[in-house]
């Protein structure tokens, strides 16, 4: 209990505004190989290039949620302080992303509530979906609350295709406001050198600021 | 302290402190300068209340009243109209002595009179009592204003000298201002003995004052000044409008303070840019020159900084932010000349090979940007690890300084945020970013939206001129910050993130006075805030709760000085700044209320003075919660509920969560009490009004009477108007006192003589 404890400090005690990103990913049995090595390592990129971040590091707040037969959450929400590096994701199983975007979805409601319940500022979430099939379940109310928090500018998204097999039109439907990306090979490391920057620009910023996104920086890892 | 200033203006309370002591030399009491009339007066005024709530009078010693006595024996006959006035002035001093110091205000037993100049006592108290106290003394003796100031250079201390103006605010003179009238005070008195008219005072006034000046020249780096002085070449401060600020006179040179805005910012043409180990020119208000662009030092939203020398660097602006605006509020920067320690103001203009304007040069910043210092605990802990509050405070004074000089020429830093300002670990702050200051018409460019005002929301920067009101909010908002390590004014519980609405409501969530605090954010930050002290908390309070006095008109930079220096004296006075807690930059509790609240530190983990009382009203003393608030909120079982304070029930005293009290009591007591009430409301059948036999008084009414020692009543009483109830009317009505009614009533044998009439009666005897 008084780990818990010294998280829940950790929490209020900086004043910082908070980026709650939600990495959303899929890890079907399609993944299984160098994707799945590439994914892990690529994550754990990411958090080490938050960490080293003077800005970031105090704001950034990140949770996995993967989906393969069903969905779970690999970690929850946590400062990059208490993340520890992952070791490995097993892919295997259908491709359930409905239910890892739903998951996704209320894992971050969740977080807002603790934050507004707490007293801590914070900036709209983040929502970054990987897949690098199509779904094998139904995606319809996932896609609407997606659309909807878009819409009324209370999240990002960043539907991201792996490799050719993505299935490109399912992404396009969960962004409403810019195509999906494809990522150039297993170019992960570049992808997530470029969400971190990206993280780092908006903890720079004020919440409620609009922080326009390094499109540029894309070039090189994926093709819009 | 900017050097740019001939003086400063410090609020006498400051001087009344404990800590501090405050001296009256005999010129100031004999002082006919109407400039000055009524400052004395003012002084007392003003401190009184410091003076009887420290016991710290204003000392007058011996010496003084020693010459104020034999000027006040002259006898007036014989002598000049001048001389009379003095000897009667002397007199009347020596009344004022004598009230004042049985009023407890003045000291005048203080002193011994082995020395036959009070100068030289004042010298000797300083320097013995140098260690103990910061002292003050008012005169207007130039001589020995400068060997006081030259002493406490030499003992690295503060002692003070200075004079009164007429709103009695002491008035203490820059190092350069005192130095020149020395300096022209010894020529007066060598003029006359080269003249051959020469009096014994001339020589020994010049054998003095000769080494003195040359010390001090030499002590504060100053040269001899200009030969040909005018009568006054130094304005005198004490003009006829003294300012009620804490420091600085208006400068002459400031910006305009009604420009128009300026039409919109166009771009500059030019070839190119320079880099690093590239040659560029620069011109100064009065020089000009070239240098190499040295190491890249940092690459910012508008351009790139080069070391230059030791002391400067030079900005290069990016191509998007080379602009007709940028160009020209540099160059009049640069036009002034302006120095102040710790204002990165441009002091000269730079241009490429072409001789195109790029940038400009300016003084280095030492230490880091706030951002990555005070306003985050981790860093905060890392970079500063042994500062207390009032080293915060003392931020927020040198913060405050340099805003109050820049508004007093008309310049508003517009873009004030965490990242335009540093700190060094001497507590050295700087100001940087000059480029966007907002002066003569020119717009502040850009903001930082937790310092916009609610006036500045949705408006583009660059389009509008912000007012001196949107700055006070930047600067207040500021001040909470550095003083909460971080955090907004407007955090609460409830928001959805959306920060320009928390700005707009106005609704400041910390705990204040009697109001509801049920959106506080959570954490330690509610006990941060309750041990600032008590003045800034309402200056904070007032400026942003929308129902404060301070909402819309807020506190100026001259204010917040003001009551920044309180706090600071506050935070070094023992008796007053009772809680050792509030010295902490994280307290882990509420400031204990009062002076004689237990304090302990904590049996579980140990940490220091982490329990205070808590006051329990019906018990009449202090409860001592067993451990701290942090071992509290670590027990089993209580990690994740909110802190829960447990309160003795007022009736039964068994311990019970605050929550499930109603009016202190528990939940058995409280229905007992409820019961009590009720019966307490009924009337007694048993008792029978004697006139209508009906019951008349309640078991309350009775029970009062009788814890009173009073008899109880035995008929029904006039309730209100003087009205009975119905069927039980006495029958020989009594006159009422007052009132309309009178004149209904008929007047009877039994009528009582007014109190006016027995006046009269005794005055006219029958």
């Amino acid at each position: 209990m008084a780990r818990l404890n010294i998280g829940a400090d950790d929490l209020v005690d900086n004043p910082t505004p908070r980026v709650p990103v939600s990495l959303c990913l899929d890890t079907s049995s399609s993944m299984s190989g160098p994707p799945i090595q590439e994914l892990v390592r690529g994550v754990n990129l990411f958090y080490d290039a938050i960490d080293e971040d003077d800005d970031a590091h105090d704001s950034a707040e990140i949770n996995i949620v993967e989906f393969n037969s069903s969905t779970g959450l690999v970690h929850d929400f946590a400062s990059i302080e208490r993340l520890r590096r992952i070791s490995a994701l097993t892919a295997s199983g259908t491709t359930a992303m409905g239910a890892g975007v739903n998951l996704a979805l209320d894992t971050l409601e969740n977080r807002k509530a603790t934050y507004s319940g707490s007293g801590v500022l914070y900036y709209q979430p983040w929502l970054v979906l990987m897949t690098d099939g199509a779904p094998t379940d139904n995606i319809d109310s996932a896609v609407r609350r997606v659309v909807d928090l878009v819409e009324a500018k209370k999240l990002t998204v960043f539907p991201i295709g792996i490799g050719g097999g993505a299935d490109m039109k399912t992404l396009a439907r969960f962004s409403p406001n810019r195509p999906p990306l494809r990522l150039d090979g297993l170019k992960f490391k570049e992808f997530f050198e470029w969400l971190s920057r990206s993280v780092a620009r908006v903890s720079r910023s004020t919440p409620g600021d609009t922080v326009k996104l390094d499109l540029e920086g894309l070039a090189g890892w994926a093709e819009l | 302290m900017l050097n740019a200033l001939e003086y400063q203006l410090i609020d006498p309370v400051e001087f009344l402190q404990p800590n501090r002591r405050l001296f009256i030399d005999t010129n100031v009491f004999m002082d006919t300068d109407a400039r000055r009339a009524g400052g004395l007066k003012r002084l007392f005024e003003r401190g009184q209340s410091a003076i009887i709530a420290n016991g710290n009078p204003v000392v007058v010693p011996t010496k003084v009243v020693g010459e104020l006595t034999k000027q006040s024996r002259i006898h007036p006959s014989g002598e000049t109209m001048e001389r009379a006035e003095a000897i009667k002035k002397a007199g009347a001093t020596l009344t004022f002595l004598e009230s004042a110091s049985k009023a407890g205000l003045v000291r005048k037993d203080l002193g011994d009179d082995t020395n036959p100049y009070a100068d030289d006592l004042f010298l000797k108290l300083f320097e013995r009592f140098a260690g103990t106290y910061e002292m003050c003394l008012l005169t207007h003796d130039i001589t020995i204003k400068l060997r006081i100031r030259l002493l406490a250079h030499r003992l690295a201390k503060r002692l003070l000298v200075g004079v009164l103006t007429k709103d009695g605010d002491l008035e203490v003179e820059s190092d350069e201002s005192l130095f020149e009238r020395g300096f022209r005070k010894y020529k007066r008195h060598a003029t006359c003995i080269a003249e051959g008219s020469g009096s014994f005072k001339d020589e020994s006034e010049v054998a003095v004052l000769k080494p003195l000046l040359d010390d001090f020249g030499k002590a504060f780096g100053l040269k001899e000044p200009a030969t040909n002085l005018g009568p006054r070449a130094v304005k005198s401060p004490s003009s006829p409008e003294p300012r009620r600020s804490a420091v600085a006179s208006t400068p002459t040179n400031s910006f305009s303070a009604q420009a128009r805005l300026k039409p919109s910012d166009t771009p500059v043409a030019f070839s190119a840019l320079p880099k690093q180990g590239d040659h560029v020119t620069w011109a100064s208000a009065d020089r000009s020159g070239s240098l190499v662009l040295g190491a890249l030092l940092g690459e910012g939203g508008e351009g790139t900084v080069y070391d230059a020398d030791l002391s400067t660097v030079v900005k290069i602006f990016d191509k998007d932010h080379l602009t007709r605006h940028r160009k020209e509020k540099i160059e009049l920067l640069v036009d002034r000349n302006l120095r102040a320690k710790g204002l990165c103001i441009p002091s000269a203009v730079v241009r490429n090979g072409n001789g195109e304007f790029v940038g400009y040069v300016m003084p280095k910043a030492s230490g880091r940007e706030f951002q990555r210092t005070v306003f985050n605990k981790r860093k905060f802990e890392r970079e500063f690890p042994s500062w207390k509050k009032a080293d915060l405070v003392d931020i927020c004074i040198s913060f405050l300084e340099k805003v109050q000089y820049l508004h007093s020429m008309n310049v508003i830093l517009g873009d004030i945020n965490p990242k335009n300002l540093m700190v060094d670990e001497k507590k050295n702050v700087f100001i940087i970013d000059a480029d966007s200051w907002q002066l003569e018409g020119y717009p502040c460019p850009v903001g930082t939206p937790m310092f916009a005002s609610p006036a500045m929301l949705g408006k583009t920067y660059s389009d509008v001129l912000r007012t001196m009101e949107d700055e006070l909010f930047a600067v207040a908002t500021m001040l909470f910050m550095i003083v909460m390590t971080g955090q907004f004014p407007y955090i609460r519980t409830g928001t959805d993130g959306d920060m320009v609405q928390l700005i707009k409501e106005g609704n400041f969530a910390f705990q204040y006075e009697n109001r509801n605090n049920k959106d506080q954010p959570d954490g330690d930050w509610k006990y941060m805030w309750s041990h600032i002290h008590k003045p800034v908390k309402d200056l904070f309070w007032h400026t942003f709760h929308r129902e404060g006095k301070h909402y819309k008109k807020r506190p100026t930079a001259a204010e917040w000085l003001e009551a920044f220096k309180a706090y600071k004296s506050y935070l070094g006075n023992k008796r007053m700044n009772f809680d050792p807690m509030s010295n902490d930059v994280y307290p882990i509790r509420n400031k204990a209320f009062k002076q004689d609240t237990p304090i302990r530190d904590c049996p579980t983990c140990g940490r220091q003075n982490a329990i205070a009382g808590i006051w329990i009203d019906d018990t009449q003393e202090h409860s001592l919660p067993r451990q701290c608030n942090k071992c509290r909120d670590q027990q089993p079982g209580r990690a994740a509920a909110a802190p829960t304070i447990t309160v003795p029930c007022r009736d039964c005293s068994r311990p019970f969560p605050k929550s499930q009290l109603k009016y202190g009591r528990c939940p058995s007591c409280a229905q007992k009490h409820d019961e009590r009430q009720a019966r307490a409301n009924t009337l007694d059948p048993s008792r029978l009004c004697v006139r209508c036999q009906k019951p008349f008084i309640t078991y309350g009414n009775v029970e009062w009477h009788q814890r009173n020692g009073r008899s109880v009543p035995t008929t029904h009483r006039a309730g209100s108007g003087g009205r009975y109830p119905a069927g039980c009317v006495p029958t020989l009505p009594r006159t009422p006192r007052t009132g309309p009614t009178a004149s209904t009533t008929k007047p009877s044998a039994q009528t009582q003589v007014g109190f006016w009439a027995r006046l009269r009666k005794w005055f006219t005897g029958n």
